[in-house]
């Protein structure tokens, strides 16, 4: 009898922190990688949940270490590796689902760091989503 | 005065640990050195595209920020090439990550065996100071190499390299569309693994143990 009380209990925990803080969005392990002040630009990697129960749209990036942020995409075209700005529309973030954004794939291209992409350095990015609007998170830049 | 000596019922517990211990042992040594054996019994499986037979990797001198550069220059050993630039954000510093850890992970001499020339396909903004001071920051052994257009293009082309300036944004300007694969040329001097994007450090450092073998 005290068991199963205490079993739900444990599932309604793990229910719980599945479910995260609750926010709309949540945005974790926003990183990039160290590059010389010689590579002009850079890249943030980051993974972004949704906990809503529409889609919503990744649409814009900035920071104070980028001089312009764009979203981009890294894609293989008949065998050539290239890279285009996403659409209009964004990136998408299912409803009740997750994006990542990753090496050789989606990511925030940083156009023109402003700052040295060293390890162990830490970076404010905002990003703007269309229906959560505004969300501020941090990079930090490391080897993976 | 006398003692009582019972006869042990059974052994403490301790003592009974230490003989299946002694007995399990040696069974994991013969089966540690068994798996050992069948694993050097496998064919190495590249993390590539394996070139069959013998393909001379075809000479080249370009520029650097050290002088003149020749693939020549570097007989003898295992020789990574990757076309790329330094404006690329993603896929090429990824890549050199990649080499720079595997290469890193190798014993000192067999890195000693081993060289990665990256030559840029954007000669336009890559200046043999730019490109030598870029890939240096991945491993301070890596060489980087520019040229002219017709130099970089023809280079290129014996590599079956396709490359071309891309449309970017006003903020990036031209991006570079171009074949992002890491070529590796074996002691012998011939054309041996095409390696594709997203191949990780660890499956490059042990094709290039098994070709150092």
């Amino acid at each position: 009898m005290r068991s199963t009380w205490v079993w739900s209990m444990a599932v309604l925990a793990l229910l719980a922190a599945a479910c995260g803080s609750g926010a709309d969005i949540e945005v974790a392990d926003v990183w990039g990688r160290p590059s010389p002040s010689v590579a002009t630009n850079g890249a943030f990697y980051m993974v972004i949940t949704n906990n809503t129960e529409v889609a919503d749209h990744l649409v814009a990036a900035s920071s104070p270490a980028c001089a312009a942020a764009e979203l981009h995409e890294s894609m293989m075209n008949d065998g050539v590796m290239g890279m285009a700005q996403v659409g209009p529309a964004g990136i998408e973030i299912p409803a009740n689902g997750q994006t990542t954004l990753e090496v050789g794939g989606l990511h925030v291209m940083c156009i023109d760091k402003q700052a040295e992409f060293v390890a162990g350095e830490r970076f404010d990015v905002t990003l703007e989503f269309e229906n959560a609007g505004t969300v501020e998170v941090q990079a930090e830049i490391k080897e993976s | 005065m006398t003692d009582t000596f019972a006869p042990e019922a059974e052994q403490p517990p301790s003592r009974r640990w230490l003989g299946l211990f002694l007995l399990l042992v040696p069974l994991l040594i013969a089966g540690l050195v068994f798996w050992w054996g069948f694993n050097r019994s496998q064919p190495h499986q590249f993390s590539g595209s394996v070139i069959q037979g013998l393909s001379a990797a075809p000479d080249f001198t370009l520029s650097s920020d050290r002088g003149p550069v020749s693939l020549s220059d570097y007989a003898g050993k295992v020789v990574m090439i990757y076309f790329g630039y330094t404006f690329c954000p993603d896929v090429c510093p990824t890549t050199l990550a990649d080499a720079a850890a595997a290469v890193d992970s190798l014993s000192e001499d067999d890195a000693e065996d081993v060289q990665l020339i990256f030559v840029t396909i954007d000669p336009a903004r890559d200046t043999a100071d730019r490109i030598g001071e870029y890939v240096r920051h991945f491993d301070d052994r890596f060489v980087g190499l520019t040229g002219t257009e017709e130099e970089i293009g023809s280079v290129a082309t014996l590599y079956g390299i396709y490359y071309r300036a891309g449309e970017g944004s006003e903020a990036t300007g031209y991006l570079m569309e171009h074949t992002a694969t890491l070529l590796v040329i074996d002691q012998a001097g011939n054309l041996k693994i095409v390696i594709p994007f997203g191949v990780e450090a660890d499956a490059i450092a042990s094709d290039l143990e098994y070709m150092l073998r």
